[in-house]
């Protein structure tokens, strides 16, 4: 079998996620084979013969190799389980009375002050108060063309990694937005800086549901570029609001 | 067009160049994250247009300096404005062969010429866009992009509106730029390209100037503005914001910016609005005329955005997994098109399809594929072409890796290596045909009718008579008929400086608003 250039790598061996790693490998597996068949020179072969040697069709087998496996996809385009739903997994997008639980959220139980701290987040922007509201849960497109139809009054959208186009048409009427994932400088953070909405993103949160009265620390300090250079925490809390 | 040197200093100048984007890109990344979408498959068309940037670019940008060098369309560039094409040319180019290379598909010393080519080109490029600072990307000037020359700077700087927060004009501006912001992103399919900040520009001690540059809103290259970008009436704008006590202290290479303290509302106390395009001469002042003329453009901008943005979210939520991939990395591999129309030279098959060779490799960007290895390739480095030798400490995080793959040396000596990627052979998309229209300054024309014009237009400033007129001889120069003669080109269409001259200075103008507030 013919050897490839990276074969012999002194320093790199294979990626750390290993579906990155078997769709690397059998790509590589397929250049060696059809390098083999050209049995030329690499020179005349790479954009040269190998424009003819290598098709779509083998990408497409080397899904289906994976696949016959019984591996479906973590999807995250909405569109990409709906077209392929035997390629995907099944996502929890509708899922009932649904709930963020990420392992990394801090937990309090309910204060003197009636409330209980559910999560954090990296705060875009420093407000002068801390900001309260119901959450919604904004997680996909019919969910947003719902909410055309309007938004109730201090509603905090709850988003996943993102969001920016998701919720494109109906941003402006939420009052303060949660998003699962980003930074204080992503896409969705821009635009809640534009139109002064307070946001917190990379949020890790536990147990909030739909309609629940959540109190943002929007007073915290706002997350930097530095802060995400060095790999600092500057956390600004979620607590839930409960009746004292 | 220059001629494509192998040699060991051209080498060392090429793998500099390389090494810069490889610390910058991680540096850009890290502050981010690699994000998901609802709607779009991001991570799946970013690695995608990666790919079509590595076969494409070469040729498309030699195709630009058949015409036009690229130092020159960097100085049209400057005047006009431009998407974020800094990083990106580079970088998408760069990153296309790095995963090619992991692929085993080519080897680093592959189409070695093109790779030379392509950094040769960026370099010359943004030497030209940062003229007037003298570095070769923001991070150079630790994260500053100081693009404009004095007589632009001016004219902003004096017809800009006072505001402050809570007045009609102050809410009119910042919900246009909110929902401008809010279209751009879902126009570029929520990426960041359609949005071009630049500065600060330093008013007086506590006022400093951000440029703002909105780029590509209306019927223009992308095939999914023909129908929703048909009632924007410009395809560019661009907003002069003046922040008082807020220092922007960083503007990256992806035109990003963050302040100290962070830009509220309440920082912004004056603006102004510009359209421009390579038909025009700098920047054209949009309803600049009085406060309430502004204030009104900014409203009726803001309303048919907002429709847009509904329509085109519509549009969007209800396409297919490859028109959502084809859309995302035509947008990401377009980002040097407006390069291609500066010279007069955009064909709709060059740039607004994905390469036959590219479309090989589709079945394998599923969503899972995609997000993990773009997390390897720019994020954790962790790619096997990306590991170095254990004494390797690299920039950012002492971790023995580089983030970009070098020209091997050893092509000087007897390592075999080839040249280029080829011709572009054919292309497809599986979006619906563009029409043959194109928003411009000078209306709606056909693209042969934009080319023809692109081709002929020289702006004053970029003349033989201008062109070489910079702030170095500007310094020594202000009292010379030639210098009023350059600064009126601007003042032309300006409020309150039209015929003033080169002589004022930046106090005067200062001066000159505080009188008339």
């Amino acid at each position: 079998m013919s050897k490839l250039y990276c074969d012999n790598d002194k320093y790199g061996y294979q990626c750390d996620f290993p579906i990155a790693e078997a769709y690397n490998s059998a790509v590589k597996d397929l250049i060696r084979k059809r390098f083999e068949v050209f049995g030329g020179k690499w020179e005349d072969f790479v954009f040269k013969a190998e424009t003819n040697l290598i098709h779509k069709r083998d990408m497409e087998k080397i899904e289906s190799d994976l696949l016959a496996f019984g591996y479906k996809f973590e999807p995250s385009a909405m569109s990409s389980p709906r077209e392929r739903p035997d390629a995907y997994k099944a996502s929890d997008l509708y899922a009932e009375d649904f709930s963020f639980e990420h392992e990394d959220a801090p937990t309090a139980p309910v204060d003197a002050k009636g409330i209980e701290l559910c999560g954090v987040g990296d705060n875009v922007v420093s407000y002068k108060s801390n900001f309260r509201g119901i959450a919604l849960y904004v997680r996909t497109i019919d969910k947003v063309l719902e909410c055309l139809d309007g938004v109730p009054e201090n509603t905090i959208a709850i988003v996943d990694d993102s969001g920016g186009t998701l919720t494109a048409p109906v941003l402006q009427h939420f009052s303060g937005v949660l998003c699962a994932g980003g930074t204080a400088r992503s896409h969705l953070a821009i635009l809640t800086r534009e139109y002064n909405i307070p946001c917190l993103m990379n949020a890790k949160l536990k147990g909030i549901k739909d309609g629940d009265q959540l109190e943002l620390e929007v007073t915290a300090q706002s997350k930097t570029a530095e802060d995400y250079d060095a790999g600092r925490d500057v956390n600004a809390n979620v607590w839930r609001v409960h009746q004292v | 067009m220059k001629d494509i040197r192998i040699d060991y200093a051209q080498l060392l100048e090429t793998n500099n160049l390389i090494q810069q984007n490889a610390d910058e890109t991680y540096w850009l990344c890290a502050t981010r994250t690699v994000q998901e979408s609802k709607i779009f498959p991001v991570s799946a068309y970013i690695v995608f247009s990666y790919l079509n940037c590595f076969y494409r670019f070469p040729e498309l940008l030699k195709k630009i300096e058949s015409v036009m060098p690229a130092e020159e369309v960097g100085d049209r560039a400057r005047i006009q404005g431009l998407k974020i094409v800094g990083w990106t040319i580079p970088c998408f180019y760069l990153l296309g062969r790095e995963t090619l290379i992991n692929w085993g598909v080519i080897k680093p010393t592959d189409a070695i010429q093109d790779v030379i080519y392509v950094m040769d080109f960026w370099k010359r490029f943004q030497l030209s866009w940062h003229r007037n600072n003298g570095n070769i990307t923001n991070r150079q000037a630790n994260h500053k992009a100081q693009i404009l020359p004095e007589h632009t700077l001016q004219v902003m700087h004096a017809d800009a509106f006072d505001c402050k927060v809570g007045d009609s004009l102050h809410t009119a501006a910042q919900a246009f730029i909110a929902a401008v912001a809010q279209y751009g992103f879902l126009v570029s399919c929520e990426c960041r390209l359609t949005i071009h900040n630049h500065g600060p520009y330093k008013i007086s001690d506590k006022r400093e100037m951000l440029v703002r540059d909105f780029r590509e809103l209306a019927q223009y290259d992308f095939p999914w503005l023909d129908g929703v970008g048909k009632d924007i009436p410009f395809n560019n704008l661009s907003v002069a914001i003046i922040v008082e006590n807020c220092h922007i202290n960083l503007l990256d290479d992806w035109g990003s910016f963050e302040s100290e303290p962070e830009m509220r509302a309440e920082h912004i106390v004056g603006v102004g609005l510009y359209t421009s395009d390579n038909l025009t001469e700098g920047r054209v002042p949009v309803g600049m005329e009085n406060r309430e003329s502004l204030e009104k453009i900014f409203l009726d901008l803001t309303e048919k955005i907002k429709e847009a943005t509904n329509a085109l979210w519509k549009e969007m939520a209800g396409w297919t997994r490859d028109q959502q991939l084809d859309a995302g990395a035509l947008v990401y591999f377009g980002c040097a098109k407006e390069l291609a129309h500066i010279a007069g030279v955009y064909e709709m098959e060059d740039w607004m399809m994905i390469d036959d060779r590219v479309e090989r490799f589709r079945p394998l960007l599923n969503d899972e594929y995609g997000n993990l290895f773009l997390g390897e390739l720019v994020g954790f480095i962790s790619c096997p072409s990306q590991k170095m030798h254990d004494y390797t400490m690299m920039q950012h995080t002492d971790q023995p890796t580089r983030a970009l793959s070098y020209i091997p040396y050893s092509v000087l000596k007897d390592e075999p290596y080839t040249k280029s990627v080829g011709f572009i052979e054919g292309g497809s998309s599986s979006l619906p045909p563009k029409e043959n229209l194109y928003r411009t300054s000078k209306g709606l024309l056909t693209l042969e009718e934009y080319n023809a014009l692109s081709q002929k237009f020289v702006p004053k400033v970029c003349s033989e008579d201008f062109r070489f007129l910079c702030s170095d001889w500007i310094k020594y120069h202000h009292n010379s008929d030639k210098a009023d003669q350059l600064f009126s080109i601007e003042q032309s269409l300006s409020r309150n400086l039209k015929g003033k001259g080169a002589s004022l200075t930046r106090d005067d103008i200062e001066n000159m608003r505080n009188k008339t507030e």
